[in-house]
């Protein structure tokens, strides 16, 4: 099975978010990147379905800072080919982004793309339905578990609740990764320098159609402490809890 | 291009979703600032449905019984075909497991503007959507034009109460559109039965990122154990395998809404929010004061979740002798 | 003097067992040989030199257990003048009239000293037997956990300490006896030989022909055995008389906190034996399965299936087993298969009291970082593990916080601290990452910032530009992103203007002094540890002490500023420079029980099979001195280990926990308020 996983990164959401001067982006200044956490799930579950069934295993990512780095992570971690794109200038929307994965595998095939299931920058819409309407295939978002039995994939997608539905999807497909079965393996530095030493990414410039984007009128951090009253201590934290009753 | 709003009806094992009626609130109060109508899509619902979407001026159902598990290849084609007969202004789905399926691909194949993660929509010459992104930590208004939209809306955005009206709407079928069967739905499975049903507490402790290891899991257990509550998490720590499946708040989790809800080192994304912002009294406490959780939070407290843990824990103790 | 069959049969017997020795002796060469390379043939008269004094001068045994190390010292020096001993005997069999028995002065201080020897090995090796067999000490034993070679959860090492005690007593008594019997024949005692005389007495009347043959059984006794005893050498423990003083010479002579560099890097560590480097799998011959390592670990204190000295004997039994397959360069059993269980192996602490303790210069420790860089090279570790270590890669702390909070916990001093990346200072503070996120550690953190803001001293911090140090991320075994860390740090240590470093971390106190040690430009700092720094200070009078506490403390030394680096004066000057009564605990400085935080213990979750948390045990040590206001640290993962072992254990109020810089603040009058602004 020819597996494909989407990546991309997003401002760390551990580090304070600030707004720039225009009001309407992140302060540059103060972003730290680091790889969606829901596209590292979608690489781990590519992974395991590698492991299960074989296949060759691509990833894919747009140029950027770090982004060597998260490839050859993902190389690594048993990736056999990672793709980096470069030339796209700076990406303004989920469909802008969708349009350069769409080109970039325009020219090769692939029975499954994964991608995480959303991405926290996700203003317009979500990677991977997004991907798929373009290309034609058949997506399914909230996945928690993939297998591939006599090239068809049964794919389990969760509701709220706990509740999954299951279904046959026939490949070539695009799935949302919500979480793989087990917590993303780490790759020790040691390989990902050797990985580093050893292997290529191999690279392709395009510039895909922004496609429709829209004005950002403004970006505001939400009001601090809106709704809640700020305790100082647990005292005042018991006292709250005694008029309401519940101690 | 029509003025009218369009909302998607969801629904899993026979009944539709809270959701929905959130939307269909907000929808009739969209209708009103562009002049249309309210429109709702019931795509491979029952008549008991159709009797409770009496918000809606219209309900356009595909499909019946026989398309009633949900299936994003063909309710994205009778959603498609939906928007193509009524062509409305601004179409709303919930950014929910199903919606996210229907969304972006309608987006796409229908060529529409679109936004995720909406927690407000305002229509006038344009459509304006602000978002709230990046965790909870920035809202993001976007002006979507004047063109056809499609709006993925957080669930908990506007009252449900507004959406709930009975008596039949008005209702027109339209024909199941044929589609190449690539995804065939297998079938649904119930979580297990868990030790505790956290939606049936009156008190949760509910913990999040904030807690660093498993071990640490005891600090709030022990806590529970005094206060007679259960624990419950975000779903960090649910895919951590440090708490049970079913002791999971949110989006992918459980909806819960008991007397008090302590969240502990719970930063606040809206996936989480979604799933406890019923409870009776939420209180909050978390080293970063800038998190998301004290807006939605009653009370707050910038602490370490472990020194309170103890403390609290202490006092309960000592309380019940 | 032997009959010609005899000698002939005397003969045969060492040619056929001196060949069986020599096979043994080969594979135990070759098995040795099939190890990794390690850097270990420096200095080769030096390192002589000093094993033949150690062994000489007992000195490794005396490091625990006095009695048993005093009646080892009895066999030992016994024994090693056995070697005369036999010899003369192999003579009295072969050269007609050879005796020492009436001979000249040189021969009656022969007949002497062989004589009390060999009383003094009875005695000692009647004492070590009674030990083992009657006595049965707790510490021979296994936590119920320990992964255990089949041969010896059967028993073999009692068989083998069974054979090699009666072996030793039999040759040790027959070469007496006989001595008593020869002095029977001649009727008559020697002063030189005086227990022999004693004996002698017994067989006085006795026919000459029932002596004789009472000689000759007695020699074949001692000198008979002892070749046949030969070709067991090489399987018993007893074997440890050969390699011990090999293994001493043979040790690793960098700094104890320097841990030896990976030398392939696209196979780092080990999984099998043989992937193990070289000294390691001498270990497992040197070893004499005494359970001093074990005695000395707080993992296996803990409860858990951790046991230094049971890996170096099933690394034995599996050699002994498999010795032609692995000598033939086969044999790729996991070590994990049959030496060590996996929760053992992220059970150490990496304390290095296994290693300080051995007697026979064993490196137990080593074997489990290098199993653990195989394990982490091959992505198998605790999910905590791989949590902090990509936490650690990405944000360069274990805290998974923002790489730009590291020095948020300055803000609520009313000085600002002056960034050493800007400008000069005299000392530059390698905060570390607990003293810099950790809550509780960064009120010290402030403390000790206060006090040297106080004093008036130059000093300044990284702010950002630190990152953890990689002490306990090399012990975790992440060789690459320990280095990718050290880089880091020494590139920016690099661009600043400082005379000293000084930190409040031991761990980082240990990888820059001695982990960075052969990374290019590192050995040129001068690295202090603030409790150094500090007592400099109050010696120079440039901090006055103004109100000295008074009460007793306890004082609790860290392994990575201890046992590792000697540091055990300086924290101690300073608990008595404030005027606070310090007292002892049994385990203390080179024999100091680790916390349990060590070799990233602090990132992982407890044991299944834990029973006390060593830090819970170390506090019910404090508490049995009695009356004690104070468990003094100075180290920041101690004070957070300790102060929740002291509420774990439920002692709260029973003993408070400080760090030594607490007491100095108090002595010198700065005040709780002044902490607050």
């Amino acid at each position: 099975m020819k597996l494909v996983v989407l990546m991309k990164r997003l401002p760390d959401l551990v580090e304070d978010l600030e707004v720039d001067d225009s009001g309407k982006a992140l302060d540059a200044e103060f972003l730290k990147f680091t790889l969606n956490e829901f596209d590292d799930h979608a690489l781990e579950e590519a992974l395991l379905l590698k492991e299960a069934t074989g296949g060759e295993l691509t990833v894919v990512a747009v140029d950027g800072e770090d982004v060597d780095k998260m490839l050859y992570t993902a190389l690594a971690k048993g990736a056999d080919t990672a793709l980096k794109i470069s030339g796209t200038g700076e990406i303004g929307s989920t469909s802008h982004l969708a349009r350069i994965f769409t080109q970039s595998l325009a020219d090769r095939s692939y029975d499954l793309i994964l991608t995480g299931v959303q991405a926290a920058d996700d203003r317009d819409g979500q990677l991977a339905p997004t991907v798929a309407a373009m290309i034609g295939a058949p997506c399914i978002e909230v996945v928690t578990g993939i297998e591939h039995e006599a090239g068809k994939l049964i794919v389990r997608k969760e509701y709220s609740g706990g509740v999954l539905a299951e279904f046959d999807v026939e490949p070539p497909a695009v799935l949302g990764i919500q979480a793989a079965r087990q917590t993303p393996r780490y790759a020790p530095v040691s390989k990902v320098r050797q990985v580093q030493e050893s292997a290529t990414l191999e690279t392709v410039t395009l510039a895909a159609d922004t496609g429709k984007s829209f004005d950002i009128i403004r970006m505001t951090p939400p009001e601090t402490g809106a709704g809640a009253e700020m305790l100082g201590g647990v005292d005042e934290l018991v006292k709250v809890m005694e008029s309401k009753g519940v101690l | 291009m029509g003025n009218d709003i369009l909302v998607v009806a969801e629904h899993l094992g026979g009944t539709l979703s809270d959701t929905t009626f959130e939307l269909l609130g907000m929808a009739k109060k969209l209708a009103s600032q562009t002049g249309g109508s309210t429109v709702a899509a019931l795509i491979g619902g029952d008549d008991t449905m159709l009797s409770q979407l009496g918000a809606a001026d219209l309900v356009v159902r595909v499909g019946g019984g026989e398309i009633a598990d949900f299936n994003p290849e063909v309710h994205g084609a009778a959603l498609e075909a939906v928007v193509a007969a009524k062509q409305p202004r601004i179409v709303l789905i919930g950014y929910t497991s199903m919606g996210m399926d229907l969304a972006s691909h309608l987006a796409v194949k229908a060529d529409l503007a679109a936004a995720s993660f909406a927690i407000g929509i305002e229509a006038g010459d344009s459509v304006v959507v602000t978002s709230q992104l990046y965790g909870g930590k920035m809202n993001v208004t976007t002006d979507l034009g004047s063109g056809p939209c499609v709006v993925s809306v957080l669930a908990g955005s506007a009252p449900a109460d507004d959406g709930r009206a009975h008596g039949p709407p008005a209702s027109e079928d339209l024909a199941v559109p044929p589609t190449a069967g690539k995804i065939r739905f297998r079938r649904l499975i119930e979580p297990e039965a868990g030790d505790v049903d956290i939606t049936a507490q009156d008190m949760l402790v509910a913990i999040g990122r904030g807690i660093g290891n498993k071990d640490d899991v005891e600090v709030a257990e022990a806590l529970a154990e005094a206060l007679g509550a259960a624990v419950a998490g975000s779903r960090p720590l649910i895919d951590a395998g440090w708490l049970p499946k079913t002791r999971q708040v949110g989006k992918s989790g459980l909806k819960v809404s008991p007397k008090l809800y302590l969240a502990l080192g719970i930063s606040g994304a809206p996936e989480h929010i979604e799933g406890m912002k019923s409870s009776s009294t939420i209180i909050a406490v978390n080293t970063d004061k800038h998190a998301p959780i004290f807006n939605f939070a009653h009370y707050g407290m910038v602490a370490d979740l472990f020194d309170v843990c103890e403390e609290l824990t202490e006092i309960v103790e000592e309380k019940k002798g | 003097m032997l009959t010609t069959p005899e000698k002939i049969a005397f003969i045969l017997l060492v040619l056929v067992c001196g060949a069986l020795a020599f096979t043994g002796f080969r594979r135990i060469f070759q098995i040795v040989g099939r190890g990794k390379s390690a850097p270990r043939t420096d200095h080769l008269l030096a390192r002589v030199t000093r094993a033949l004094v150690d062994v000489g001068l007992q000195r490794p045994m005396f490091k625990a257990r006095p009695w048993v190390s005093l009646f080892h010292a009895f066999i030992f020096f016994g024994f090693s003048f056995y070697l005369l001993v036999n010899i003369n005997d192999i003579l009295e069999a072969f050269v007609d009239g050879w005796s020492t028995i009436g001979g000249g002065p040189l021969a009656s201080l022969f007949n002497l000293l062989s004589d009390v020897f060999s009383v003094f090995v009875l005695l000692g090796m009647i004492l070590l037997l009674l030990r083992r067999f009657v006595q049965q000490p707790e510490s021979l034993r296994f936590n119920p956990a320990v992964k255990l070679h089949p041969k010896v959860a059967q028993g073999w090492i009692k068989n083998d300490s069974l054979i090699v005690g009666v072996f030793i007593l039999l040759h040790v008594g027959s070469r007496w006896l006989g001595t008593a019997l020869h002095l029977a024949e001649r009727g008559a005692g020697d002063p030189w030989l005086p227990t022999a005389s004693v004996a002698s007495r017994l067989f006085a009347g006795m026919s000459v022909g029932t002596l004789e043959t009472g000689i000759h059984v007695c020699w074949w006794l001692a000198m008979g055995l002892i070749v046949l005893f030969l070709p067991y050498f090489p399987r018993s423990k007893h074997l440890h008389l050969m390699v011990a003083p090999v293994n001493l010479a043979l040790d690793k002579r960098t700094p104890r906190g320097e841990l030896e560099k990976v030398q392939d890097a696209s196979h780092p560590g080990a999984a099998t034996l043989t992937e193990l480097p070289w000294p390691n799998i001498l270990d497992s011959f040197a070893c004499i399965m005494c359970n001093r390592c074990q005695d000395a670990c707080p993992a296996h204190a803990s409860g858990t299936s951790l046991s230094p000295a049971a890996l170096e004997i099933n690394k034995r039994y599996f050699i002994n087993e498999h010795a032609a397959e692995l000598a033939a360069g086969n044999g790729s059993a996991s070590l994990l298969d049959f030496a060590i269980t996996e929760e053992a192996v992220w059970s150490c602490t990496s304390c290095f009291a296994c290693v300080r303790v051995c007697p026979v210069g064993n490196e137990p420790m080593t074997d489990i970082i290098a199993l653990r860089r195989g394990m982490v090279f091959a992505g198998e570790m605790p999910d905590e593990v791989a949590e902090v270590l990509r936490s650690l890669d990405e944000k360069g702390n274990s805290f998974g916080d923002s790489a730009r909070k590291r020095a948020k916990w300055t803000k609520p001093l009313d000085f600002k601290i002056p960034d050493a990346r800007k400008e000069p200072v005299e000392y530059l503070w390698f905060v570390g990452d607990f003293a810099s996120f950790d809550q509780q550690c960064q009120e010290v953190s402030r403390t000790v910032a206060r006090i040297l803001h106080q004093a008036g001293i130059s000093f300044g911090i990284l702010y950002e530009g630190e990152r953890s140090a990689g002490n306990d991320v090399r012990r975790v075994g992440e060789e690459g992103l320990f280095e990718a860390l050290a880089e880091h740090n020494l590139e920016t240590l690099e661009s600043c203007d400082f005379d000293k470093i000084f930190t409040t971390d031991p761990h980082t106190f240990n990888a820059l002094k001695n982990d960075y040690g052969p990374y290019a430009g590192a050995s040129q700092y001068d690295i202090v540890h603030y409790s150094s720094l500090l007592l400099e200070l109050l010696r120079s009078g440039r901090i006055t002490l103004a109100q000295p506490l008074d009460g007793r403390a306890t004082y609790h030394d860290p392994c990575y500023l201890g046992r590792y680096n000697g540091g055990f004066d300086a924290p101690r000057g300073i608990i008595g420079a404030c005027g606070v009564d310090l007292v002892e605990m049994p385990r203390n400085r080179e024999n100091s029980f680790c916390c349990g935080a060590g070799g990233g213990r602090i990132w992982m979750k407890d044991q299944e099979t834990l029973v006390e948390r060593p830090s819970e045990n170390r506090i019910r040590e404090a508490l049995e001195l009695g009356e004690i206001d104070y468990f003094v640290v100075s180290c920041p993962k101690d004070l957070t280990m300790y102060r929740d072992a002291v509420k774990t254990s439920g002692n709260e109020g029973k003993i408070e926990v400080r760090d030594i810089v607490d007491l100095v603040a108090d002595a010198m009058g700065l005040g709780e308020e002044e902490a607050v602004a």
